[in-house]
Formats: structure tokens, C-alpha cells, sequence
């Protein structure tokens, strides 16, 4: 019971992550990125390679998570241009389309490229037990590294001037331009920082599975469920929602099978959007 | 000044039924050849339908290839496994279709979605009908798919019979188009289109004429959805894929042009000879998509009739 819980839970923080880089991006951005799995899968695969390299696994993950944060910044200085550049629901639309058309092409390349390609990681010990539940390393492993990132990133967005710009800007992004922020260059570092953040995610993937060249679409989509659950402009509630649904995956899971696991999560997601457009913990950014 | 564009409206419907008329006559010995022509009208009737949805009423339906899906499961389903003909099965599941499409619409109009959440909510459709179809296993045989040789109307089993079956659908559904765009629902979708709140001020319905408009396409790509099944000989989810359907549609339409009647028809022609160069490339034919879709989307937003009118400064419709 408390093993599956704490699955649950180190599940859920790793999907949060993933799904805090949509909201990052679409707050800021206004753009959806659809293809923030692929980013992510890009950073896995990459991390791999490195180690296929013979490097040390930890400069390996380090490199991974830096290329999933390179492709962020060549897919913000380049392709989504065109969609900055619009406002309104053409930015959403245009922004949509070219993610959607991002991803393909590296589902396609990566699928092509590197199909046998998998970043598995495996740590010394295999598991540890504390008042005797056993947890795996692996996932304790997992759940430290989304911690730190969350920790780090709460206290860059609360604790430091850039990070106030960022909540402003998130917040009313006009506005924000009326003090004179170029919300250009904050947004390029937030599409970077997020494309790191998924890099992260899929490196923590690695540890307790493994991240394969036909991931993306699959972490892609967890991610978007997570983030409009939580609300696509919130990031304290992507964070509560990404736990929450990694809880019910868990139990729902161990209780009804993983497809039925996945409908739950998917109407979910579309109840939300149907009931509560701004999700579920929206009041709060 | 109207009756002339109309009249240039039947002049190319005419050609378009004349010109996709005589490829049989061209190609027809060649089976390979008839495949790519049949498979060619059906993503062109597919684009049409997804042009009256979103070229028309800005509705991002991503769930094209689980609506001509549903339809197509549901008749597959009736008809080979409880053995209804499929005469009465295939109205069945193109009611579906047009329902869940309706619904939809009718949803996300009364919530007031923006075009982004209509996108994701049709996104996660898509998403779960693909593990429906995956997981009921005792209706739809999972991933292997459902052998409908036989079972369907035999004219679409036989080959240039097929075809014209198909164009006939493509011709009646432009046609439809046509009338539509010219009664009231044409203003109304152009007024929806530039300015949905402007629209709803000047008195038009805009929930009605939303609803009719992704009722009349979710119809239509049911309609090919469930041809679609008994023409292939079989069925299984990559056939209705995101990547198989909504993807391809969408770059055809781009290609094409958006909101004209002949986009959906140009662009077929020109996607489909381009699916071919890329096809012996294999894996990377999605990457190729992918590229297509980001290029049209960026530099090529009005397609190939709007270029074409300012090149040649010819009306077309």
C-alpha cells in the first residue's frame, strides 16, 4: 500500500516535471509545446549516446540535460519566431502547429537515426528500505532529483528579481512590457530552462526505466495531461497535479491494469478542460 | 459579379469530376497505380471535411482520423462481428461520427473554448480512442486489426468500380460544399471566421452554425472513414492514426489552401505525388511531414490557390 503510494508520488513528481515546461512555455510564451516529450526524449537519448561514449554516466546526464536545453534554445530562436511575432490566437495556432510539426520530425529523425538507442541507467545498490517499507534506489534517486529541481526553480521564481519578472510577465505580459521587461529574451531563457527541465525528466525516467526513440509522444502527452489539469498558466498546481496523478496512475494501475490506468488519466484531463478550462488549482501562480 | 463566381465555382467542380474521372482510363490496368489515385480522393474528401471544420469555423478538430475511425470501427465492428450488412451498419457508424463531432462542438462552443483547448480536448480524444480500440481486444482484435474482405458492399471491393464510388463521394461532398458556402451558413461561417464576437453582436447563431458545421464535416469523415474500411480489405488503429490521418490531412489542406474549394483537391494532388518521392525514404517520411507541416505552416499560410490566383490573377474558386 505505502510501497505504491510512494511510487505514486515519485511518478508524479517526474511527470510534474515534465509537464512544468509546457506550463513555463505557455505561460510566457503563449505557445503550447507539443513536442516537449521529443525535447525531453532528445536530452535521454543524447545522455546515452555520451555513455555508449565510454564517458563518465554522471558528465553524460549533465551533457543530455545541456542538449535537451540547446535544442530548446535553437527551437526558441528559430522556428517559433514566426509565432512570437503574431498575437492572440494566431500565436496559439501558429505555435501549436509548428510544435505538432516539431515533433514529427524528431520522432521521424530520432526513429531513424538511433532506433535501438535506449538510456538506461542502473545504480549500485538496488533498493534500501526505511521503516521497513523498501524503496528503490532508483526511484528515491528519482524523487530527489525532481525535488532539487523544484526547489531550485521555486526559489529562482520567488526569491529572485528575474523571477519576479517572470510572474509578471506570466501574469500580464503587456503590462510587464510597460516596465520596460523584454519579455524576449526571459522568454527565450524560459523555453531553455524548460527544455532542461524535460531533459531532467527523461534522465529520471532512465533511472527506474528506460527512455527509448519512441517515448516522446507518450511523455509528450502525459506531460499536457498533467499541465491542463493543473491549470496551463500555474505552476504550483501543475506540481499538485502531476503528484495527484501520479498517486491514481499508481493505484489505478495496480488495480485495473494500465489501460484502463491511461483512459482514467485522459478523461480526466478532458473533464478538466470541460469543467475547469483554467484547471484545477487555477487561482494561484 | 456573383453569378459569376458561382458560375466559375460549377466550371471547376465539372473539371475536377471530368479530370479525376478519366485517371482510371490512364492507370487503370496498373492496381498500384489505382490504390495511390483511390487513396488520393480520400484524403481529399477528408480535407474537405476538415476544411468546412476548421477552414471555415477555426475549430481544431485533432481527432479526424479517430472520427472516420469511430465511424469505421463501429460499422467493421457490427458487421463482421455481429453480422449486420453493412447497408445498415455503415449509416451507423457515420451517425456516430457526426454525433461525437456535434457534441464536441456544441461543448466547447457553450464553454467558450479558445481554438488552443478545442485542439487539446479533440488532442486527448484522439489519444483515447486509439487505446479503446487497443484495449477492447474481443471487438477489434487490438493491434492486429480487422480483415473486412467480403464483408462490405462488394462494388468497393473491385477496382475502377472503387474509385468511382469514391470520386462520387468527393464530387457530392464539394458539391454540398458549394451550396453551403452559398447559402446563409457561408456568410455566417465568414463572419465567424473574421470575428467570432462581431458575429455573434450582428445576430448570427454562432453556437448553430458551429455545430452544423462540425456535424456536416465529422458526416463526411465518416463517410470516408467507413469506405475507407471495406475499400483497404482491413483495418486497424495506424490506419486512422494521428500520424495517418489528421497530420497528412492538415498538410494537404495547408498545401491546398485553406477556406477554397478547390484547395483540398490541389493539395491532394500535390501531397500525394510528394508522399510518393518520400516513400522510399522509409522511417523518415514522418520527419518529412514534420518538415512539410512546419514550412507551410511559417511561409506558405494561404496555399497553393491563393498563389496561384495572384500568379495567373484568375478567379478561383
Amino acid at each position: 500500500m505505502i510501497a505504491i503510494l510512494v511510487d505514486g508520488i515519485v511518478q508524479g513528481l517526474q511527470l510534474s516535471l515534465m509537464a512544468v515546461g509546457i506550463t513555463l512555455i505557455f505561460g510566457l510564451g503563449g505557445v503550447l509545446n507539443l513536442a516537449h516529450g521529443q525535447i525531453a526524449v532528445v536530452g535521454g537519448i543524447a545522455a546515452a549516446l555520451f555513455i555508449g561514449e565510454g564517458l563518465n554516466p554522471w558528465a553524460a546526464c549533465a551533457l543530455g540535460v545541456l542538449t535537451a536545453g540547446v535544442v530548446g534554445l535553437i527551437v526558441d530562436r528559430t522556428l517559433l519566431i514566426p509565432a512570437y511575432r503574431s498575437t492572440g490566437e494566431e500565436r496559439l495556432l501558429l505555435g501549436l502547429l509548428i510544435t505538432l510539426g516539431l515533433s514529427f520530425v524528431v520522432n521521424g529523425y530520432l526513429d531513424f537515426k538511433y532506433p535501438d538507442v535506449a538510456l538506461t541507467l542502473s545504480l549500485p545498490t538496488p533498493s534500501f528500505s526505511v521503516g521497513g517499507v523498501v524503496i528503490r534506489t532508483a526511484s528515491a534517486a528519482a524523487a530527489l532529483v525532481a525535488i532539487v529541481a523544484f526547489a531550485l526553480l521555486f526559489a529562482f521564481l520567488k526569491g529572485t528579481l528575474l523571477g519576479k519578472v517572470i510572474r509578471s510577465i506570466i501574469q500580464n505580459e503587456v503590462g510587464a512590457g510597460l516596465c520596460g521587461i523584454n519579455s524576449g529574451k526571459i522568454r527565450t531563457l524560459i523555453v531553455v530552462l524548460s527544455a532542461m527541465m524535460a531533459g531532467l525528466g527523461a534522465i529520471a525516467q532512465g533511472l527506474f526505466s528506460s527512455v527509448g526513440t519512441e517515448m516522446g509522444n507518450e511523455l509528450t502527452s502525459f506531460a499536457l495531461i498533467v499541465a491542463v489539469v493543473g491549470g496551463v498558466r500555474s505552476i504550483n498546481g501543475t506540481l499538485v497535479a502531476g503528484v495527484l496523478l501520479g498517486i491514481v496512475n499508481a493505484f489505478a494501475s495496480y488495480h485495473v491494469g494500465a489501460y484502463l490506468t491511461l483512459l482514467i488519466l485522459l478523461a480526466t484531463a478532458a473533464f478538466t478542460i470541460l469543467l475547469r478550462p483554467h484547471g484545477l488549482f487555477a487561482h494561484r501562480t | 459579379m456573383k453569378r459569376g463566381r458561382h458560375r466559375a465555382d460549377w466550371v471547376a467542380l465539372v473539371v475536377v469530376a471530368a479530370a479525376l474521372g478519366l485517371v482510371p482510363l490512364a492507370v487503370g490496368d496498373s492496381a498500384y497505380f489505382m490504390r495511390i489515385a483511390t487513396l488520393m480522393l480520400i484524403y481529399m474528401a477528408y480535407a474537405v471535411a476538415f476544411n468546412v471544420i476548421f477552414g471555415h469555423t477555426r475549430q481544431l478538430f485533432l481527432c479526424l482520423g479517430a472520427l472516420a475511425g469511430a465511424s469505421g470501427y463501429v460499422s467493421v465492428v457490427l458487421t463482421v462481428k455481429f453480422g449486420l450488412t453493412a447497408w445498415l451498419s455503415m449509416p451507423l457508424g457515420i451517425a456516430c461520427a457526426a454525433l461525437l463531432g456535434g457534441v464536441f462542438s456544441y461543448v466547447s462552443v457553450r464553454r467558450g473554448l479558445g481554438v488552443i483547448f478545442v485542439g487539446i480536448v479533440t488532442l486527448v480524444f484522439s489519444m483515447i480512442f486509439h487505446n479503446l480500440v487497443l484495449g477492447m481486444r474481443g471487438l477489434t482484435n487490438g493491434e492486429t486489426g480487422i480483415e473486412t474482405k467480403g464483408a462490405g458492399p462488394g462494388i468497393l471491393a473491385s477496382s475502377p468500380a472503387s474509385y468511382y464510388v469514391v470520386l462520387a463521394v468527393l464530387v457530392l461532398a464539394l458539391l454540398v460544399y458549394h451550396l453551403l458556402l452559398r447559402s446563409r451558413a457561408g456568410k455566417a461561417f465568414q463572419a465567424i471566421a473574421d470575428d467570432e464576437l462581431a458575429a455573434e453582436l450582428a445576430g448570427i447563431d454562432v453556437t448553430f452554425y458551429k455545430v452544423l458545421a462540425a456535424t456536416a464535416g465529422s458526416a463526411l469523415l465518416g463517410v470516408v472513414g467507413t469506405i475507407y474500411a471495406y475499400y483497404s480489405g482491413f483495418i486497424s488503429p495506424t490506419v486512422y492514426s494521428l500520424v495517418s490521418v489528421d497530420i497528412a490531412v492538415l498538410v494537404t489542406l495547408l498545401l491546398g489552401g485553406m477556406g477554397s474549394l478547390l484547395g483540398p483537391v490541389l493539395g491532394g494532388v500535390v501531397f500525394t505525388v510528394l508522399d510518393e518521392i518520400v516513400r522510399p525514404l522509409g522511417r523518415l517520411n514522418v520527419m518529412v511531414y514534420g518538415v512539410l507541416m512546419i514550412l507551410l505552416v511559417v511561409t506558405f499560410r494561404h496555399g497553393l490557390v491563393a498563389m496561384l490566383r495572384k500568379l495567373l490573377g484568375v478567379r478561383i474558386p
